[in-house]
C-alpha cells in the first residue's frame, strides 16, 4: 500500500492560516491504514487546529470530511456540496489524492497535510518498511523477490558495489545488503544461475512521464453499454 | 591493445599509484606530485570525487598528465555522478584529450561524502558501464547507434575481496569480466592473506589483477610497503595499486617503497 506520514503541525497551521472555513478531508484507504489521513487522523487534526486558531486568536473554522478513496472521482463526487462552503481544502490523502482533489476543485485552495513516503508493507504494529519503486519494469522474478532497485540505495542491478560489510551495506550497517538478501534467497531456492546473466541498463523513460495505464477488456465491456 | 593493457603484458609487474584531484582550481600540487612520482610508477589513476566528496573532475587532471607524464593515466568514472549520456560523454571527451585507460566504478554512496543531500544517479551500475564502454569501443552507443569515429579503451574494474559475503561478489567478478574489464584494481587490502583467500575463492579472475595497498598515515608507509612485498612474492597479483588516502608525502613515500 501506499504509506504515508503527517506533516509537522506547524508546517500545516502556517499553510491553512489565512482561510478562514477550512475543509480537513481524510482518506479512506491507504493513509487510513497507516494511521496518518483517515478519518480518525482528519479528525484530530481539525481539533487541534482549532484549537491553535483560538490561541492566536484567529477566526477560523475547521470541519472534516473523509471519502473512501480520494483518488476515484466516484468517491470525491461525495465532498463536491462540502467543499463549496469552505475557503480552503485541507488534504489528508497521498500525493495522488490531493492532486484529484485540486483538480476537481480548480478555483479553490487545496493544501496538503501529509507527505507521502512510499510503497510498503506492514511490518509491525505502527510499523511500515518501503518495498517497491513503481520503476515499471520488475525484476523480482530474477532476483528472489528481493527488489535491488528498492533495497540497494544504488540500485544495483548486477550484483553487490563493493561496500558490503559483513553482509550489511555501506550507507548503514543496520541495513541488509540487498544482494547479500538475494544471494542468499537465490541459493535457497535453487537458482544461483539467475544471477550470472549480465542484466542490461534499465529503461528509465518511462519515469519521464506521469503513467497512463489502460485495461483494455475493461474499457470494452463498460462501453458496449453506452 | 590500449597502453596500459600492454604495460601490463610487457612488464608483468606494474605500479600503480592514486592521485586526487584538488578541492579547488589550482592542478599545481598534483602535478607536482605526479612530477615526483610519475618516474617510479607505470600508471597514475585519477580518483573521481573520492568517498563522494567534492573534487574538480578528474578528466582535467587526467588530460595534462597524460601530457607530461611517462606514465600511463588511468581516470577513473563513476556511475554515482553521471547518466549513461554523461558517461558516455565523458569517455568520449577523455579519449579524445589523449586518456584512453578507464576504472569504472558504481561509487561510494552519497550519503558517505560532503553532499549528503545530493541525489545519487547510478543510471548504470558499474557492469553496464563496462558494457556501455566496451559498445563504444565497437563503435556504438548503449543504443546500437553508430559513433562518428570509436575510442580504443582499456577498460578496467574494481574489485573488493575483503567485502562480505565473498559469494556475491565473486558473481559480479564473473560479469565484470564478461562486460569487459581488461584489469582489476582491488581496494585497499588489509593483508595478503585476505587476497589469497578471494583467490582461492575465486579461482582465475581471467584479467590482471591490481592489489590495493594503502599506507594509513606516515607511520603507515613501512606496514604498507611489507604488505606490498609479501604480495608480489607470494605472486598474487600482477601489480600493485598504491594510495595513502589523499596524503601526498605519505604517497610519496610509498611510491618511494614499492615503486620501480
Amino acid at each position: 500500500m501506499i504509506v504515508a506520514e503527517r506533516k509537522p503541525f506547524a508546517e500545516i497551521a502556517q499553510a491553512v492560516a489565512g482561510y478562514r472555513r477550512v475543509l480537513v478531508v481524510g482518506c479512506g484507504t491507504c493513509v487510513a491504514v497507516c494511521l496518518a489521513g483517515g478519518e480518525k487522523e482528519a479528525g484530530i487534526l481539525a481539533a487541534q487546529l482549532d484549537l491553535a486558531g483560538q490561541l492566536a486568536g484567529r477566526d477560523q473554522r475547521f470541519a472534516t470530511a473523509c471519502v473512501e478513496r480520494q483518488c476515484d472521482r466516484e468517491f470525491l463526487a461525495e465532498l463536491d456540496a462540502a467543499a463549496r462552503e469552505h475557503d480552503a481544502l485541507l488534504s489528508l490523502a497521498c500525493g495522488a489524492g490531493v492532486q484529484f482533489l485540486a483538480e476537481r476543485h480548480p478555483t479553490l485552495p487545496v493544501l496538503a497535510g501529509l507527505n507521502t513516503t512510499f510503497i510498503g508493507v506492514n511490518q509491525d504494529v505502527g510499523v511500515w518498511d518501503e518495498r517497491c519503486r513503481a520503476c515499471s519494469d520488475c525484476l523480482l522474478s530474477l532476483t528472489g523477490g528481493v527488489c535491488p532497485v528498492t533495497m540497494c540505495p544504488k540500485g544495483m542491478v548486477n550484483g553487490p558495489c563493493g561496500g558490503a560489510v559483513d553482509g550489511h551495506c555501506e550507507t548503514d550497517p543496520e541495513r541488509d545488503c540487498a544482494w547479500t538478501v538475494i544471494h542468499a534467497r537465490l541459493a535457497d531456492s535453487g537458482r544461483l544461475a539467475n544471477l550470472e546473466a549480465l542484466v542490461p541498463p534499465r529503461d528509465h523513460s518511462r519515469a519521464n512521464l506521469p503513467g497512463r495505464q489502460t485495461h483494455a477488456a475493461y474499457l470494452r465491456r463498460y462501453s458496449s453499454h453506452d | 591493445m590500449t597502453s596500459f593493457a600492454q604495460a601490463i603484458k610487457d612488464k608483468g609487474f606494474v605500479v600503480t599509484a592514486e592521485l586526487d584531484p584538488p578541492r579547488g582550481v589550482d592542478l599545481g600540487p598534483l602535478m607536482e606530485l605526479a612530477g615526483r612520482v610519475g618516474q617510479k610508477v607505470d600508471a597514475l589513476v585519477v580518483s573521481d570525487n573520492q568517498g563522494a566528496n567534492l573534487r574538480q573532475a578528474p578528466w582535467w587532471a587526467a588530460h595534462r598528465l597524460a601530457e607530461t607524464t611517462p606514465a600511463e593515466v588511468i581516470l577513473t568514472l563513476t556511475c554515482r555522478d553521471r547518466n549513461r549520456l554523461a558517461l558516455a560523454g565523458d569517455i568520449l571527451a577523455a579519449a579524445a584529450s589523449g586518456v584512453d585507460n578507464l576504472l569504472l566504478v558504481s561509487g561510494d554512496f552519497v550519503s558517505l561524502g560532503d553532499h549528503p543531500q545530493a541525489k545519487p544517479v547510478y543510471d548504470l551500475d558499474s557492469v553496464q558501464a563496462l558494457m556501455l564502454a566496451r559498445g563504444l569501443t565497437q563503435g556504438q552507443d548503449l543504443n546500437g547507434q553508430e559513433l562518428a569515429g570509436a575510442p580504443a579503451l582499456c577498460l578496467g574494474a574494481v574489485l573488493a575481496p575483503e567485502a562480505r559475503p565473498l559469494a556475491p561478489q565473486i558473481v559480479k567478478l564473473r560479469k565484470k569480466r564478461a562486460a569487459g574489464a581488461g584489469f582489476f584494481i582491488t581496494r585497499p587490502l588489509s593483508g595478503p592473506d585476505a587476497l589469497k583467500t578471494f583467490l582461492q575463492e575465486a579461482g582465475d579472475p581471467g584479467a590482471p589483477l591490481i592489489a590495493g595497498v594503502e599506507a594509513k598515515g606516515p607511520e603507515g608507509v613501512a606496514a604498507a610497503a611489507e604488505m606490498a612485498r609479501a604480495i608480489r612474492a607470494a605472486g598474487l597479483a600482477q601489480g600493485l595499486h598504491l594510495s595513502a588516502s589523499g596524503a601526498p608525502e605519505t604517497l610519496a613515500s610509498l611510491v618511494e617503497a614499492c615503486g620501480r
